[in-house]
């Protein structure tokens, strides 16, 4: 995902730089009116929601359950990339200055990842005495993302496509966590297979606050005064969300063998909205329509 | 473009606070589960005792095969609670009683044979490498205790029916010795056998010397489970506190300074703290006079450790135990008057159970237990609080 991001961000470079050169070729023919000195400069201010998928990345491994006669490994925890659908929530603020847009987009997202870890006892010299134990945990992570983006238009037709990069810090509001807990016992006279009820937990104290770089695309559409937006970017999170003082904190989650690990948690967000121009230069004039 | 940039500059520096780990944080406190893959295996702590370099040596049983006893067990970690290795010992030696008592730099225990059930003394260093058993002689060691730097040394003497107390140097030689008669019959014995079997209710033996210099036992004197004071030369005690047979007593006596005592006992299953008591240590007296605070969250007969530690400038009684709850629950009394200060409580989901708890260098405590993973697999835990978690909890 670090190379996809490191691709993101190049591609949005070139464009600009493409973008930016065929615009100064064009621009000597044409001598800008007062209308086009105008539209040189707009706020947009609207609405954004959609989804999001994530991905949580280990940065150092903790476990409660420690091996004495076995490997270490084993008891790591197999993280599910980008397999657990999130919602997110945006309000843009977007000021234009000649194809170029710095957007500030405060958003609530809800965002969820999972993992799972396997345990086993059994008796060599006695084949039936086994047990086979599955933890699947389940987290589910509220964060008010404040991003800072600057956005490209590679086009400035009805239909825009732009390339967009930036910064985020992410606050913590809330998270939760739930483990089901199945197995099966092969030494209970039979293949017994069951499952506990999930053990669901407030987790805002195993969490912290985060930040990282954004990168994406999107395209404009201009309809009438209002302007229609579909955007995907890649959230790529740069510091550790774990809180490292309380990894073992929730003694419900360590007594059954669960310790937060160090994490990078990395977002794909798709988004859809509508934002409204702010500055008009007169009730009949359009001023999406050039 | 300004309030973009003051924007920006904001979010680079929050992004400067990031959260990363911290190896002292790592250190201070932690949870751990030590757990062998064997469907059969079982591990019981008895004592920790933290090492020099920062990491943790523990004494504990395992299940045996060829033994109606329990086997020796011994595991190093390091100070991030991770395992460094484990020492199944020989079963030619069993029973391993606590505490492991510290002398010139090494740790001791004693254990016995599982046949002659002649008492051994063994030491290691403080990886866990063991060294060359010493040949006590007696009987069914009970309990054990350090006394400046010798050993203490409660045993029963099966043979003429007779709880021992033994001053016991780090060479293996008895320095001074004193039986005293637990009554006639097999009837008071059986609960002693079956202690030892691990069949039966594991009995509060305990061996100590106060502040006044007198030695204490607390085992069978008399027909009673008695907590008995003796200078180790006359032939009778000079003070008993007599329980209800083995259904009442004293489960746990730690001496506190001014002759007081931070004390446990139970009685037909209830069970009771006393941080600040006196003790008649001359004459006979009874337990249930005590009186004491009435704790029914306990398990019934519940074991009870007591730390003394400092928290802050406070001397603290710490007092561990199991609850109805399957927790381990620690509350903390001022030792000056008594006086209770806070609690905490360990464990959740599997069952958990104290073997014992020490205070550590970086001022927190580190509290070994038993749990069942799994909810059937005896294992043993470790949980590692720091000094900023015990001060939430008892100040």
């Amino acid at each position: 995902m670090k190379q996809l991001f490191t691709i993101l961000m190049l591609f949005a470079v070139c464009l600009a730089s493409s973008a930016q050169s065929k615009r100064k070729q064009g621009g000597l023919a044409a001598k800008p009116s007062q209308q086009n000195k105008f539209l040189e400069k707009q706020w947009w201010l609207g609405f954004k929601a959609g989804t999001n998928l994530s991905e949580a990345s280990p940065i150092k491994r903790y476990a409660v359950m420690t091996p004495t006669n076995y490997a270490v490994a084993l008891t790591d925890k197999s993280y599910d990339s980008f397999s657990k659908t999130g919602s997110q929530a945006t309000l843009e603020a977007t000021f234009y200055y000649k194809g170029f847009s710095f957007s500030v987009q405060p958003t609530y997202r809800h965002s969820r990842f999972s993992y799972s870890n396997q345990y086993q006892w059994d008796n060599p010299e006695n084949s039936s005495e086994r047990l086979v134990l599955e933890y699947d945990q389940e987290q589910k992570i509220d964060y008010a993302d404040l991003p800072l983006i600057v956005k490209f238009d590679i086009l400035r037709s009805k239909l825009r496509p732009y390339v967009q990069a930036g910064i985020f810090y992410s606050l913590l509001i809330n998270a939760n966590k739930s483990v089901k807990v199945t197995g099966t016992d092969y030494a209970s006279g039979g293949t017994n297979q069951f499952s506990n009820e999930p053990i669901i937990v407030g987790a805002k104290d195993l969490f912290d606050n985060y930040w990282g770089l954004m990168a994406g695309a999107g395209v404009d559409y201009n309809f009438g005064n209002v302007r229609v937006v579909l955007d995907a970017s890649y959230w790529k999170g740069m510091s550790n969300i774990t809180n490292v003082d309380n990894r073992f904190g929730n003694d419900r989650l360590a007594g059954i063998g669960d310790a937060q690990d160090d994490l990078d948690l990395n977002n794909i967000v798709i988004s859809a909205g509508v934002l409204f121009p702010m500055r008009f230069l007169s009730n009949s004039f359009k001023t999406l329509d050039r | 473009m300004r309030s973009f940039l003051l924007l920006f500059t904001g979010l680079v520096l929050l992004a400067g606070c990031s959260n990363e780990s911290d190896p002292a944080s790592d250190k201070s406190s932690f949870t751990r589960i030590y757990d062998n893959d064997q469907f059969t295996a079982s591990f019981n702590p008895i004592d920790i005792k933290q090492t020099p370099d920062g990491g943790y040596l523990i004494l504990g049983r395992r299940r045996i095969q060829d033994s109606n006893f329990s086997g020796i067990y011994i595991m190093k970690v390091d100070e991030f609670g991770a395992f460094i290795s484990e020492q199944e010992v020989d079963e030619g030696f069993v029973n391993p009683i606590g505490p492991l008592l510290e002398s010139g730099g090494n740790y001791f225990f004693f254990c016995m044979t599982p046949v002659g059930l002649q008492t051994q003394l063994l030491s290691m260093d403080a990886e866990g490498t063991l060294s060359n058993p010493l040949s006590i002689g007696s009987s069914y060691p009970a309990a054990a205790a350090a006394d400046g730097n010798n050993f203490l040394l409660l045993s029963y003497d099966n043979l003429n029916k007779r709880s021992v107390v033994s001053v016991i140097t780090p060479a293996g030689a008895i320095t001074q010795s004193k039986g005293f008669s637990i009554g006639a019959g097999d009837a008071v014995e059986e609960p002693i056998i079956t202690h030892f079997l691990g069949t039966g209710r594991q009995l509060p033996f305990l061996v100590g010397r106060n502040t006044a210099g007198q030695y204490y036992f607390n085992g069978f004197y008399n027909y009673t489970l008695s907590l008995v004071f003796t200078n180790l030369t006359d032939d009778d005690p000079q003070g008993v506190i007599q329980g209800q047979q083995d259904d009442g007593g004293l489960s746990q006596v730690v001496p506190l300074d001014g002759g007081k005592f931070a004390l446990a006992r139970f009685n037909f299953g209830d069970n009771y703290f006393l941080p600040n008591a006196t003790l008649n240590t001359s004459g006979i007296s009874s337990s249930t006079d005590l009186g004491g605070f009435l704790f029914p969250e306990l398990v019934s007969n519940a074991p009870v450790k007591i730390l003394r530690t400092t928290m802050g400038t406070k001397k603290v009684a710490l007092y561990g135990s199991d609850t109805r709850s399957s927790q381990i629950a620690l509350y903390g009394y001022d030792e000056s008057n008594g006086e209770y200060i806070g609690s905490s409580y360990l464990g959740f989901s599997n069952p958990f159970e104290i073997a014992a708890v020490v205070s550590t260098l970086d001022g927190g405590l580190a509290v070994c237990g038993t749990t069942y993973v799994a909810g059937r697999f005896p294992r043993i835990c470790l949980f590692k609080l720091s000094k900023e978690e015990v001060a939430k909890s008892f100040q």
